[in-house]
C-alpha cells in the first residue's frame, strides 16, 4: 500500500520528468504531459463513455491507425514556447508594418502596371479564404491531436495562418484605395467560389476539413495541402509578383514562408516520431498518395492562370515532392 | 500616416465565410462539433464581437504583457517570498495552480472548437486569440508553480492533477468537460465563455489577484491580473453568439445552456474559491468576503449583462443567493475533516478572531457553523488530542457537481442556511442523488449526458476502489504521504481554545 512506503520527497522538477537525466528546459516544464483526455481511450471525458464527442474522440483519435506512439515523448525541435512565439512574431510583424510603411510613403501601390492591378484581385487577395482554412484545419488538430507537445505546434500554427489571412486583408484594403473599382474587398468571394483558379485549392481544403481522422488530418494537412498552397500562393505567386514589378508581394511572402519552414520543422519530427513504428510510415505513404494528386491538380489550377509563369507549376508541384521525399514519403 | 487603421481593413480579415461545394456545409460543422442547432452559415455573418485585437496587435500586446509578468517573478524569486508567507496563502497557491493550470491548457482546446467549427468569421478569428490565451495561460501558470517543487511535493500536483481521480479533481474535470472540452462550439461560446469567464472568472483571477497583493504576493498578483486581462478579451466571444440565438428564435436554448453553466461554475467556485477567500487567506489580508465578491461581480455585474443581452435571471437565482450562506462552508469542513483526500495543507482558519470576522460577514454563522460543527471539533481534541482525518462514513456525493451534499448543521427554520438535503432521482433504474433541485434539474435537462457516469462514491460502492478503506481511497487519488493535506497549522490552533478552557477552570 502507498501508505507503508516512505513519505513522497521534494523533487527539482515535475515528477513526470523526474526520472531524466538532464535538466527539462522551460519549454518541457510549460509544454508536457497536459491533455488528460488523450489517456483514456474508452472515455476521453469524465461524463463518460457515450455523449457525442466521447464518440468522436474515441472515432477519430483513439481509433486512428497512426498509432502505437507515446504522443506525449514528441518534442518540438524548435521548444516554441508561447512567449517565444510572440517574441518572434512581433519580431515578423514589426518587420511587415514597416514594409506597409514605407512602401505606402513611396505610393508604390500606384505604380503597379494595369494588368498586374487586375490580377491581384482574382489571384492574390482571394488567398485569404484559402488561408483561413488552413487556419481552421490547424485549428482541427489542435483539438485533435494526442499530446499537448503536439497541440501546441497546431496552436501557433492555426495562428500564423490568420497571420497571413490579416496580411492579405490589409493589402486589400489597401490596394482598394488606389483602385477602388477593381474589384478589391469584393471580387474575392466570388473569385474563391467560382474561379477556375481556385477550384482545386477550394475542392483540396474543403476536403481536408472533414478529413477528421486526427493522422488523416495532420498528413493531409500539414504534409500536402499546406505545402501545396504555400509554394503556389507564397513562392510562385511572389515569383511572379517579381516579375510583374510587385517586389512587395514578395517580402511580404518571405516572411510568411519563415513560418512555412516553421511548420515542416516539426511536421518532419512528428512524421519521424511516428514512423518509429514502421506500421505507422505505410499508413502515412497511404494518405499521402491518397491526397497528392488533388493537391497538385490544385496547384496546376492555380499556377496555370499566373501570368507569364510556364513554370509555376512544375516547379512548385517538384517542391512538393522534394519536401516528402525528404521524408520517404514520395 | 502611411499606416492603415485597424478599422480600414478589419472587416475584411472576419469576411472569411463561403458556401461550400465539394462537401455539405453538415459534414463541414457537423452539430456535434458545431451547435449551432440549425441555424446556417449566413445567420452568423451578422456576429460581431465587441473587443477587436488584429494579430499584429495580439503578438506586440501579449509579448509586452510577458515581458511584464516574467521579470517582476524573475526580480523576486530570490526574495524566497514563498518561505515566508503564511501557510495559508501558500495552501491557496498549491490548490490554484493543481486546480486550473492543466485545465487552462486544455481551454486551449475549446477554444480551437470554435475557431474551426464557429460558423462566423469574427468569431473563428477571436477563438484563434482565445487558444492562445489558453496556451499561454497553462504555460505561464506551470512556469511560475515549478520554482516551488522543490518545496513540497504538493506543488508536483500542478501537473499531475487532473492525470488522477482524486475526488476535487473529478469534480473539476465532470464540470469542465460538460462546459468545454465535451461540449460543441456553441456551447462552448455560452457556457465557457460567456457564463464561466465573464461570470466567474473574475473571482479566481481579480479576487485571488486582491488578496495576493494584501498578501505581499507580487509575483502572484501581477500573474493573475495579466491572466484577467486575457480573460476580459475572450469571454466576449460568447455574448454576441447569445443575441445572434436570440435574435434566430433559440433564446430558450440559450438560456438553458447558460443556466446550467452558471450553476456549475458556482458549486466549483464554492468549493475552491469560497474557502481559500474566508478561510485560508490570512485574516488582515482578506480584500472582501466570499459573499462579497459574489455579489458584486456576480449578482451585480454579471446580471445586469444577462439582462442586457437579452436573457433572463437564470430561474434558480435566489437559490444560488441564499446558498452564498451555506455552501462553501460546508465544503471547508468537509475539506478540513478530510485533508488528506486533497493535495495541499487545509487551514482550518476558525480562530478566535476569524470566527469573529466570519460572524460579521455570514451572521448566523456562529450558532450553525460554530455551535454545531466546529466547537464539538475542538471540544473533542480538547479532551482526546487531536485526531488526524478519518474516511468519513462515505458521504454522499452529487451525482452532478461531484462534491459531497452538505447543509447547515444545527439548522432550523428560521435561520440562515439550509437543511441538509439530497434531490433524488430514479432514471432508468438507477438512483441518482444530487444536492440540490438546480443540479437535478441539470440532470434531466439532458439525462443522456451524464447517467453513464460514476461519482467517487458510486465507484466505491461498485467496487471499483479497492480495498475500501481510507488507504485504499487515497490510492485510488493517487495521494502518497508528502502531498496528501495535512491541517496546514499542525494543529497548533488548538492552543487558544486549550487557553480559555483553562481560564474558565
Amino acid at each position: 500500500m502507498s501508505t507503508e512506503s516512505e513519505p513522497l520527497k521534494p523533487l527539482r522538477t515535475w515528477s513526470h520528468l523526474a526520472g531524466r537525466r538532464r535538466r527539462p528546459s522551460e519549454y518541457e516544464i510549460v509544454s508536457t504531459n497536459l491533455m488528460y483526455d488523450a489517456k483514456n481511450a474508452e472515455s476521453p471525458f469524465e461524463l463518460g463513455p457515450n455523449i457525442p464527442l466521447s464518440k468522436w474522440f474515441k472515432k477519430y483519435r483513439h481509433g486512428s491507425p497512426l498509432s502505437g506512439r507515446d504522443w506525449e515523448e514528441f518534442r518540438d525541435p524548435d521548444e516554441l514556447t508561447y512567449r517565444a512565439y510572440n517574441i518572434l512574431q512581433d519580431g515578423q510583424e514589426t518587420y511587415i508594418e514597416g514594409l506597409f510603411d514605407q512602401h505606402n510613403e513611396l505610393q508604390y501601390d500606384a505604380g503597379l502596371t494595369a494588368a498586374w492591378v487586375a490580377t491581384l484581385p482574382r489571384l492574390y487577395t482571394p488567398a485569404r479564404y484559402a488561408y483561413h482554412t488552413v487556419q481552421m484545419a490547424s485549428h482541427y488538430l489542435v483539438q485533435i491531436v494526442p499530446s499537448s507537445t503536439i497541440r501546441n505546434c497546431a496552436t501557433y500554427q492555426a495562428a500564423d495562418a490568420l497571420r497571413c489571412v490579416s496580411h492579405r486583408a490589409y493589402r486589400t484594403a489597401e490596394l482598394k484605395q488606389i483602385y477602388p473599382d477593381s474589384g478589391f474587398g469584393t471580387a474575392e468571394r466570388t473569385a474563391w467560389e467560382n474561379d477556375t483558379a481556385w477550384q482545386g485549392f477550394r475542392e483540396l481544403m474543403e476536403k481536408v476539413l472533414v478529413a477528421y481522422d486526427w493522422g488523416e488530418s495532420f498528413v493531409a494537412l500539414n504534409l500536402v495541402a499546406k505545402p501545396a498552397m504555400d509554394e503556389a500562393l507564397l513562392r510562385q505567386l511572389a515569383a511572379t509578383g517579381r516579375r510583374q514589378g510587385d517586389s512587395l508581394l514578395g517580402l511580404i511572402a518571405d516572411s510568411e514562408y519563415r513560418d512555412v519552414q516553421r511548420s515542416r520543422t516539426w511536421s518532419t519530427a512528428l512524421v519521424r516520431f511516428a514512423g518509429e513504428r514502421p506500421e505507422n510510415l505505410v499508413v502515412i505513404r497511404g494518405w499521402v498518395e491518397q491526397w497528392l494528386p488533388l493537391a497538385e491538380r490544385a496547384i496546376d489550377a492555380y499556377c496555370r492562370a499566373l501570368p507569364d509563369s510556364p513554370q509555376a507549376a512544375t516547379t512548385a508541384t517538384q517542391a512538393v515532392h522534394g519536401f516528402l521525399q525528404s521524408l520517404d514519403l514520395h | 500616416m502611411a499606416l492603415l487603421d485597424r478599422a480600414d481593413w478589419y472587416d475584411i480579415a472576419r469576411d472569411t465565410n463561403w458556401t461550400p461545394k465539394y462537401v455539405t456545409e453538415d459534414a463541414l460543422f457537423p452539430e456535434e462539433q458545431s451547435g449551432t442547432l440549425g441555424l446556417p452559415l449566413e445567420v452568423w455573418e451578422s456576429y460581431d464581437e465587441p473587443y477587436k485585437v488584429t494579430y499584429r496587435e495580439y503578438v506586440r500586446t501579449q509579448r509586452e504583457k510577458d515581458a511584464g509578468v516574467y521579470s517582476v517573478k524573475a526580480a523576486l524569486q530570490r526574495a524566497n517570498f514563498l518561505d515566508q508567507a503564511e501557510p495559508g496563502w501558500v495552501s491557496i497557491l498549491k490548490l490554484h495552480y493543481g486546480a486550473f493550470a492543466t485545465l487552462e491548457a486544455m481551454a486551449s482546446s475549446a477554444e480551437s472548437r470554435m475557431a474551426r467549427f464557429g460558423k462566423a468569421g469574427g468569431l473563428r478569428n477571436m477563438a484563434t486569440f482565445g487558444s492562445l490565451d489558453e496556451n499561454r495561460h497553462g504555460q505561464i501558470q506551470l512556469y511560475f508553480p515549478h520554482e516551488h517543487v522543490h518545496r513540497s511535493r504538493q506543488f508536483d500536483w500542478a501537473t499531475k492533477s487532473m492525470h488522477t481521480n482524486e475526488w476535487a479533481v473529478v469534480a473539476a474535470r465532470h464540470l469542465f468537460d460538460d462546459i468545454m472540452a465535451g461540449r460543441d462550439a456553441v456551447g462552448v461560446a455560452l457556457m465557457l465563455t460567456f457564463a464561466f469567464e465573464t461570470g466567474f472568472s473574475n473571482l479566481q483571477f481579480l479576487g485571488l489577484a486582491a488578496d495576493a497583493a494584501q498578501a505581499g504576493d507580487i509575483s502572484f498578483s501581477n500573474l493573475a491580473s495579466s491572466i484577467q486581462t486575457d480573460e476580459a478579451r475572450h469571454a466576449q466571444i460568447g455574448g454576441p453568439a447569445v443575441k445572434i440565438l436570440i435574435a434566430n428564435g433559440k433564446k430558450a436554448e440559450a438560456q438553458r445552456l447558460v443556466d446550467i453553466a452558471i450553476w456549475r461554475a458556482w458549486t466549483l467556485f464554492a468549493t475552491v474559491t469560497g474557502p481559500s477567500m474566508d478561510y485560508y487567506t490570512p485574516l488582515d489580508r482578506r480584500e472582501k468576503s466570499f459573499k462579497e465578491f459574489m455579489q458584486e461581480w456576480v449578482f451585480g455585474q454579471f446580471e445586469r449583462t444577462l439582462l442586457d443581452i437579452g436573457l433572463e435571471r437564470p430561474w434558480y437565482w435566489d437559490t444560488m443567493l441564499a446558498d452564498l450562506d451555506t455552501r462553501h462552508h460546508g465544503m471547508h469542513a468537509g475539506i478540513w475533516t478530510f485533508h488528506k483526500s486533497v493535495w495541499w495543507d487545509v487551514p482550518p482558519g476558525i480562530s478566535r478572531a476569524e470566527r469573529a470576522w466570519l460572524e460579521e460577514k455570514y451572521p448566523g454563522w456562529e450558532e450553525t457553523w460554530g455551535a454545531h460543527f466546529w466547537d464539538p471539533i475542538i471540544a473533542r481534541f480538547l479532551k482526546d488530542g487531536p485526531v488526524d482525518t478519518v474516511l468519513p462514513s462515505m458521504v454522499q456525493l452529487c451525482n452532478m457537481a461531484q462534491v459531497p451534499i452538505t447543509g447547515t448543521p444545527g439548522w432550523t427554520p428560521g435561520k440562515t442556511g439550509r437543511p441538509l438535503q439530497d434531490f433524488p432521482l430514479e432514471h432508468e433504474g438507477r438512483l441518482y442523488h444530487f444536492g440540490s433541485e438546480v443540479d437535478r434539474w441539470i440532470f434531466q435537462q439532458d439525462p443522456d449526458r451524464y447517467k453513464d457516469h460514476l461519482s467517487v462514491a458510486d465507484r466505491m460502492v461498485a467496487g471499483m476502489i479497492q480495498p475500501p478503506t481510507l488507504e485504499g481511497l487515497l490510492d485510488y487519488f493517487s495521494l502518497q504521504e508528502g502531498e496528501w493535506g495535512e491541517d496546514a497549522l499542525g494543529h497548533s490552533w488548538l492552543e487558544e481554545y486549550r487557553q480559555e478552557q483553562v481560564q474558565a477552570a
